[in-house]
């Protein structure tokens, strides 16, 4: 749970919520084609439902949030530059959306989609 | 860029193109160039259109770079075969891609290449097949494409393209056809997205292929690539701040004019008169308004100003000294870390601090200045009187630290005049804990007993890697373990860091302090820590619990128990 207190009461925005805004803006962004589990577990789970926070992990420790993100980019694109236009993308989508700052995105490329070799 | 870089210089490529003629790989990279010089010239327009997603300003750089790497890629190429090329080009593209306009810029050349597969030269088919081929290919990059970007402009050059073949087989025409309906498709952008539609600019990265292409037509058609055209910008987006960055030598002065002009105003002419007067020139217009932005050289300060007068009625100028604010800017990145400047009379704390992110804990706290020092790196005496000799009080506390620097500190109290008294801290939490204490008009005695007594009030908690096999205090620790001390002592040793730490919480009084503070050192994996600052909230749900990077070497964790 993220949180942020005023003189009214608190305001509570849970990982998953968060970890639906990144997987939407991860989604968005040029060069990736989708995200992949984190592990066994969660791919399992995915062929049972599929859920709108796969390849998105939050934590969050009262100071900092940190968002990992497992996705499968285009085979003949940069990849670094894939990644860094993701965590602009998702930093920007997730701070302008909740309103706190971001401490660390960690992009891991969980692997290629191949449609064309040249 | 200067005249005789240019492509113009031969126009071999564009008289092809004007005759009809097949284009071969020579041809192909002077279009490149082209393409580059042109998109270049314009950069700052790109750059001054980006708000989405990030409105960081910087599309129109990331695709010059990109069309840069892909230009040096070939520039020295003499290759004839007009496939290698386009493929040598989509290779430069894509190593040099930059940003999300330059992969997907990196994507429409692959594409492009991959049409032109080995083939000797290049026909108004063949650019038709290679423009839908990157269409394709752009399009496979994403899974939700976002309509009203760069990928759009790319399909609707396609798809005119795809129409026109039917009816033209003229190569200049089809490059005619092409740009103009990149035109039209940059220009209807804001009804596809309505983050542009607010913002009232058409997209960044659209608008830079555009350029891409209508490059390629200007060198064809022997028309300047160095000017930009005289290009207005909706007033409430002149993004006149960043234009800081870029201050050309000589031109100090910022000029920025507001203005209803008696006619209307030729927009071309008005360019070109103001480019005579300076550069970075801006113009914005808004409701009968326009706003002129320009940098000028210190003696032209008042030209902008003077002939503006002869076109319209001045309604507000502003003037800024560029080199002096550039300046100011300058000295503010030093001082990283702001430290509370001494009044005299005062007491200046001087605190030894192992690693940056505890010297930052330590200024926020008011100190007056840091040594850098720690474990193995004892600073010396004269460190420790040099950071407070020349400060304009004479009262001053030092905050060693670290057992081994107290003695240093005490030396350098004996060897200056001033009234130094030193706080025999023996860790970090512990001149933390002291500064709490501080109060600079204080008298000077009562302070330092009270900042004394705070040493009692914290228990340290330290966790390193064992250098050597010990056996100490009835611990026996092997070389490559993890030890935890406690206040200095050792009490536990362990194979991990979550195991010495837990064992450090429970040897101390965890559960009848309140607060548990770690620091963290430099080198330490943050997911490493949030794990285990997780496990130490669940073990000890009674205390608060703060973690802050400590940047410490050596020291895995600094704990501080209160």
């Amino acid at each position: 749970m993220s949180e942020a207190t005023n003189p009214l009461g608190t305001i509570l925005i849970s990982h998953r919520a968060i970890a639906t805004i990144a997987y939407q803006a991860a989604l968005l962004s040029y060069g990736v084609v989708g995200l992949a589990p984190k592990n066994l577990a969660e791919g399992l789970a995915q062929v049972l439902v599929k859920d709108p926070m796969l390849g998105v992990d939050i934590q969050y420790d009262g100071h900092d949030l940190l968002i990992n993100l497992y996705i499968i980019v285009e085979y003949g694109t940069r990849i670094k530059s894939v990644a860094s236009s993701v965590v602009d993308n998702v930093r920007y989508m997730v701070e302008k959306a909740i309103g706190v700052p971001v401490t660390e995105i960690n992009i891991h490329v969980r692997g290629l989609r191949v449609s064309n070799t040249d | 860029m200067s005249g005789e870089q240019h492509p113009t210089s031969s126009n071999q490529g564009g008289l092809k193109v004007r005759q009809n003629l097949p284009v071969d790989g020579q041809d192909l990279k002077d279009l490149i160039e082209a393409a580059l010089v042109w998109l270049k010239t314009n950069q700052q327009t790109v750059n001054a259109l980006n708000v989405f997603p990030v409105p960081d300003g910087d599309t129109g750089t990331n695709m010059v770079l990109t069309m840069q790497a892909a230009y040096n890629e070939i520039v020295n190429s003499g290759e004839k075969n007009v496939g290698r090329m386009a493929h040598s080009v989509a290779q430069g593209a894509l190593m040099g891609a930059r940003g999300n306009s330059g992969v997907i810029l990196s994507q429409l050349w692959r594409g492009f290449a991959r049409a032109m597969d080995n083939l000797e030269t290049m026909d108004a088919a063949i650019l038709v097949n290679a423009l839908v081929e990157g269409r394709k290919t752009a399009y496979k990059g994403v899974v939700r494409p976002v309509e009203g970007t760069i990928l759009t402009v790319a399909k609707d050059m396609a798809t005119a393209a795809e129409d026109a073949i039917q009816h033209t087989q003229d190569l200049l025409e089809m490059l005619e056809i092409v740009v103009d309906a990149a035109d039209r498709s940059v220009k209807h952008t804001p009804e596809l997205l309505p983050v542009l539609k607010s913002a009232g600019v058409v997209d960044s990265g659209g608008k830079g292929l555009f350029y891409i292409l209508e490059g390629m037509l200007r060198y064809c058609k022997e028309q300047s690539l160095d000017t930009p055209l005289a290009t207005v910008q909706p007033l409430a987006l002149m993004n006149i701040e960043n234009s800081m960055e870029e201050i050309e030598p000589g031109q100090d002065y910022e000029v920025v004019v507001d203005f209803k002009p008696y006619t209307p105003l030729d927009l071309d002419r008005f360019y070109n008169d103001l480019s005579q007067i300076g550069t970075s020139i801006q113009i914005g217009e808004g409701d009968g308004m326009y706003r002129m932005h320009i940098h000028v050289e210190k003696d032209k300060r008042d030209d902008p100003l003077k002939y503006t007068e002869t076109l319209g009625t001045i309604t507000k100028v502003s003037m800024e000294n560029l080199l002096a604010q550039l300046e100011e800017n300058r000295g503010g990145v030093v001082s990283r870390l702001s430290f509370t400047p001494v009044e005299p009379g005062q007491i200046a704390v001087i605190a030894v601090s192992p690693g940056l992110g505890i010297s930052r804990i330590f200024a926020s706290l008011g100190v007056t200045g840091i040594v850098e020092g720690g474990q193995t790196m004892n600073p010396s005496t004269e460190d420790i009187i040099n950071a407070f000799e020349n400060l304009p009080t004479d009262k001053v506390v030092i905050l060693p630290n670290n057992k081994n620097i107290v003695l240093a500190a005490q030396t350098a109290s004996g060897l200056t005049v001033k009234k130094v008294a030193v706080i025999p801290s023996q860790s970090v939490p512990q001149g933390l804990s002291a500064m709490l204490r501080l109060a600079p008009d204080g008298a000077f005695d009562d302070v330092v007993r009270e900042m004394s007594d705070a040493l009692q009030d914290v228990e340290t908690g330290e966790i390193t890697t064992a250098t050597r096999s010990v056996e100490l205090n009835g611990v026996s620790v092997q070389k490559g373990q993890v030890i935890a001390l406690h206040n200095g002592k050792l009490v536990y040793s362990a194979s991990s860091l979550e195991e010495a730490c837990l064992g450090l919480l429970a040897r101390a009084h965890t559960t009848e302090r309140e607060r548990i503070t770690l620091f963290y050192g430099a080198n330490l994996d943050k997911h490493e820590v949030n794990r285990l600052a997780d496990k130490i909230r669940n073990g000890y749900p009674g205390q608060e619990l703060e973690v802050h990077e400590g940047g410490q070497p050596h020291y895995q964790f600094i704990i501080s128990i209160e």
